[in-house]
């Protein structure tokens, strides 16, 4: 079985937001609503000397997930290749899983009364297809693919740029990573 | 893309299309069942963007059908700027326009007709043919502002402009006055990779922009100072020995002359100027002379300077040249025109327009290079060597401010009737009020576009125009480079839609110009052109299927073999031919169009420097504002401040300001930010808003924040070689927005 990460190299990222939008038309949301804000850290410091960053944010598919723990119908779940999803007909939007979440990454869809998520393009990955906002990055800042298989090109990059997990104090134990953290945030 | 949409239902056809929304034409794969778009998706197998789609492109569907499209040929029936409009058929509205045309040449002259383009977004050919058949000289687009001074600058300095670079075994590259970041948005990922492995990137721009985080070293110039930092570049590389002997001696000629005229312009001259320190001027000169090979890439930034811009270029092509940094592997090259398929030029017709109708080209007398006189000279020597030409449109222009000028003053001569093709001159050309003016002014105004823009609101005419998925494209850069990109159509136009060369055909037709016009539909015309590629293909769009793309080989170094095309035959750093234009044959200081050495007591009153020209995500000059889906990224203008300016003037965040020039003011919201220096704006561009009224007097707003109210477009302030007027190094004021005056 997979187990899937996704890996953000936030030394490519130029937070054009193209991911944001081209999640969003991929999954029909509406203009106010979006799966994966890419913030922009900075500039900081003092002109001329400047450093700024932009970090994509996305559901980060947690090993050990609040959300799901904190969902009252079983409508936040996960699959066994570690995506986690929400099953839109059993979700009552009582938010309990807004509040649980430490990444921000649910947003209530208010047309439709449902709490949403991203769930890495499931549709997308289930036929082999790499979620819509990697395929649109121009950059290549975001890589996708199984953990497990150590031979994967996330397995390697991980491996190779010690990528970090957010909030990793937490416990959350997250599969989306992150690359040039470090580096860029002084 | 929606993941409602099955993609693999039955009859679903993948058409290789591409997204328009900016000219790197990045390839798109369309997904369409029954002459619908289904779903588009960036094509992996397309070279530049390899599956990427940046945010405008991401919205193609949503533009293709977007209920504020124009879709029908539209005709004004209450006055002028009313929007009262009647819809009536293509065949109708062509033949009352060239009717109009006709009439109007026949008791002002052909010349008495204009047309105004953007970016190049159309068949820009068809509408030169169209021009030359009809007699007019007076086609302009906002060319100046935008590489065609470099290109012509370049050209006659080292016969062709290096247009293409050679990044792959670059050590350093300089990415002057641009941002890949937010512009290139395909070429910005090779960037990143290819500075892992060791390029060196030095950015030049007074904004930390997204690609100045990301380089080996920033300098922020002062707006409008870049000449005063490339002379210096030029006179530490001279006088620190760092050129190319070898290159400079055998490829070059002039270069005592040069040497001794740098020897003035030393970093501790240029640091007051420049506000760069001395040392960093040293080394950022010596980083990128002694990393060799290494680019200088151009940036649209040169081009929008006004007065200094002409020479800065210049600046620009020597230091390349006496770092022997041209046509070499790992450096700037020089492509040439194909010889294996037609190019633009060839399409254009140029042989059509009498020599007493060139010479009547509003501004060639003032401005002399990228006009007839200029063009005509580089002609000649590009001609001999490379065998071919650069394109005509673009490259030899009227000047498009003079244009406006004459429209309402009548000088030199009465300009009648204006064609607006795929822009919005309102927001897209300097000095909007005078522009606005004129277009309200015109007796004669046709506009094709996608929007009811505040241009198309005051025309008499107009006429919708197909998108990128419905219509063909080629890209060649401009028709100056040697290979070609192709897509096709992924659907016929919606609704009554139709594209450019559409327009332009029809109407020569009904001017009675059919025997030139051999190419009934676009993709006929585009196999014309590269049928002599010789791949057997039996039209355009199989073309596209098989091959998509054509890439001759390269050959370094062809001066070896050919000699550069200049009259000299050797890259000429005392130009001959901007000597005989009547220009310095090597670049001279000038200062930024207003500064505070210049016009000191300008300066009192307004003691801020202002740049108003760079882009910025996730709009295209002035369009996408009308998508919601796009908008919402960025749905207010801002220009940027430093915090300490900021507090000087009692500004905070978010703050509506008012910023003034002695052409006007416009207001934007205040973005208080370390990006810029102290005393520097820097404002966005472009901005109107299509959800206020269109019509006549509010006409979408689009003189409240559009930047080009502050932008001059005088004479004095245009660059002498080129005619670019000035967009950045202007003097400006500020203050804050009254309650009363605030939205
Ligand atoms: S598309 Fe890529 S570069 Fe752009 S914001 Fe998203 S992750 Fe960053
Ligand atoms: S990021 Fe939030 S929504 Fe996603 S799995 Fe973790 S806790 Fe759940
Ligand atoms: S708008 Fe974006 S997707 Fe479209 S061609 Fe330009 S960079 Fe490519």
């Amino acid at each position: 079985m997979a187990r899937y990460a996704m890996v953000m190299d936030t030394r490519a990222c130029v937070g054009c937001q193209s991911c944001t939008v081209a999640c969003r038309t991929h999954n029909n949301l509406p203009v106010d609503m979006m799966y994966n804000p890419v913030t922009t850290v900075g500039p900081e410091g003092v002109f001329p000397d400047l450093h700024m960053i932009h970090i994509p944010l996305i559901c980060m598919h947690c090993e050990n997930t609040p959300c799901v723990d904190a969902c009252p119908t079983g409508a936040s779940q996960r699959r066994d290749d570690g995506i986690i999803f929400v099953e839109e007909k059993k979700c009552v939007s009582c938010k309990a899983c807004v509040m649980a979440c430490p990444y921000g990454a649910r947003v209530c869809n208010h047309e439709k009364g449902v709490i949403q998520k991203c769930d890495f393009c499931m549709d997308r990955v289930d036929k082999g297809n790499v979620p819509r906002c990697v395929q649109t990055c121009h950059q290549k800042a975001r890589t996708f693919g199984d953990l497990d298989d150590p031979n994967s090109e996330v397995s390697k990059l991980i491996k190779k740029h010690n990528a970090v997990r957010l909030l990793g104090e937490l416990g959350t134990e997250p599969y989306v990573f992150y690359i040039g953290l470090e580096a860029q945030i002084r | 893309m929606n993941r409602n949409v099955d993609l693999e239902q039955e009859g679903i056809e993948i058409k290789k299309s591409c997204c328009y929304f900016c000219h790197q034409n990045c390839g798109v794969n369309a997904y369409v069942k029954d002459g619908k778009v289904l779903a588009i998706e960036g094509d992996p197998d397309f070279p530049t963007n390899t599956g990427g789609l940046c945010c405008r492109g991401n919205i193609a569907l949503l533009h293709l059908d977007h209920p504020e499209r124009i879709n029908y040929p539209l005709k004004r029936v209450g006055k002028k700027g009313e929007g009262k409009w009647e819809q009536i058929p293509w065949d109708q509205a062509i033949s009352e326009i060239a009717a109009k045309l006709a009439a109007i040449r026949d008791e002002f002259g052909a010349e008495a007709v204009a047309t105004a383009g953007g970016t190049q977004r159309t068949d820009d050919w068809a509408r030169r043919r169209f021009m030359n058949l009809f007699g007019s000289p007076n086609g302009f687009h906002n060319a100046l502002l935008c590489w065609i001074p470099t290109f012509m600058v370049e050209t006659a300095v080292c016969g062709w402009s290096p247009f293409e670079i050679d990044l792959g075994s670059s050590k350093c590259l300089v990415l002057w006055g641009q941002n890949p970041g937010a512009s290139s948005m395909p070429e910005m990922h090779h960037l990143t990779e290819l500075r892992e492995k060791g390029l060196k990137i030095i950015v030049i721009d007074p904004r930390f922009t997204e690609t100045a985080a990301k380089c080996d070293m920033w300098l922020p110039v002062r707006p409008g100072s870049d000449l005063a930092l490339a002379l210096a570049w030029l006179n530490v590389i001279l006088y620190e020995g760092l050129y190319d002997p070898d290159f400079v001696e055998n490829q070059c000629v002039g270069f005592g002359e040069l040497f001794a005229h740098v020897e003035q312009f030393t970093p501790e001259w240029a640091e007051p100027l420049t506000w760069i320190p001395a040392e960093q001027i040293r080394e950022s000169a010596r980083m990128y002379a002694m990393n060799r090979p290494g680019n200088i890439q151009w940036g649209t930034a040169c081009d929008q300077q006004g007065k200094p811009s002409g020479a800065l270029m210049h600046a620009r092509a020597l230091l390349r040249a006496v770092t022997g940094n041209l046509d070499a592997p790992g450096s700037d090259l020089l492509t040439g025109p194909s010889l294996e398929y037609i190019t633009d030029e060839e399409m254009e017709g140029n042989e059509f327009l009498k020599d007493e109708q060139k010479a009547k080209q509003i501004g060639a007398d003032k401005f002399k290079l990228c006009t007839w006189p200029g063009y005509s000279k580089i002609c000649e020597t590009t001609k001999k060597v490379w065998g071919k030409v650069p394109t005509a449109e673009w490259m030899c222009e009227a000047h498009a401010p003079s244009v406006f000028r004459a429209i309402l003053t009548g000088e030199p001569y009465q300009v009648k009737a204006m064609i607006v093709n795929a822009t919005n001159p309102i927001n897209s050309y300097g000095e909007s009020k005078l522009t606005l003016e004129a277009l309200r002014k015109v007796d004669f105004l046709v506009t094709c576009d996608y929007w009811m823009t505040p241009t198309a609101v005051l025309s008499d005419y107009v006429l919708p125009i197909a998108g990128a998925l419905e219509r063909p494209t080629i890209t060649s850069s401009y028709g100056c480079t040697d290979f070609l990109l192709a897509s096709q159509r992924a659907i016929q136009p919606m609704y009554e839609r139709r594209n450019d060369y559409n327009f332009w055909k029809d109407l020569g037709v009904a001017l009675g110009q059919a025997e030139h016009w051999p190419w009934e539909t676009v993709e006929d015309a585009y196999f014309a052109k590269i049928e002599p590629l010789g791949y057997g293909t039996e039209n355009y769009d199989q073309f596209v299927e098989w091959y998509r793309f054509h890439f001759p080989e390269r050959e370094y170094q062809k001066y070896l073999r050919q000699g550069f095309a200049t009259p000299s035959g050797k890259v000429e750093l005392y130009s001959s031919i901007l000597e005989e234009l009547g220009y310095p044959p090597m670049p001279e200081y000038t200062g930024p169009a207003e500064n505070e050495n210049d016009n000191p007591e300008l300066a009192q009153e307004y003691p801020l420097v202002l740049s108003t020209g760079n882009g910025f995500m996730p709009f295209h000059h002035s369009e996408h504002f009308n998508i919601r889906s796009v908008r919402y990224i960025n749905h207010e203008p801002h220009f940027q401040i430093n915090p300490e300016t900021a507090k000087e003037y009692g500004i905070k965040e978010n703050d509506w300001v008012w910023i003034e020039t002695k052409r006007g003011r416009i207001k934007q919201r205040a973005d208080v930010t370390q990006a810029v220096a102290p005393k520097v704006i820097i404002t966005e561009r472009g901005w109107w808003f299509p959800e206020r009224d269109i019509n006549e007097p509010v006409l979408g707003g689009c003189l409240e924040s559009n930047t080009n109210v502050l932008t001059s477009t005088s004479d004095e302030d245009c660059d002498p070689i080129s005619g670019t007027w000035a967009n950045r190094g202007l003097l400006c004021k500020i203050y804050k927005v009254d309650g009363k005056e605030g939205k």
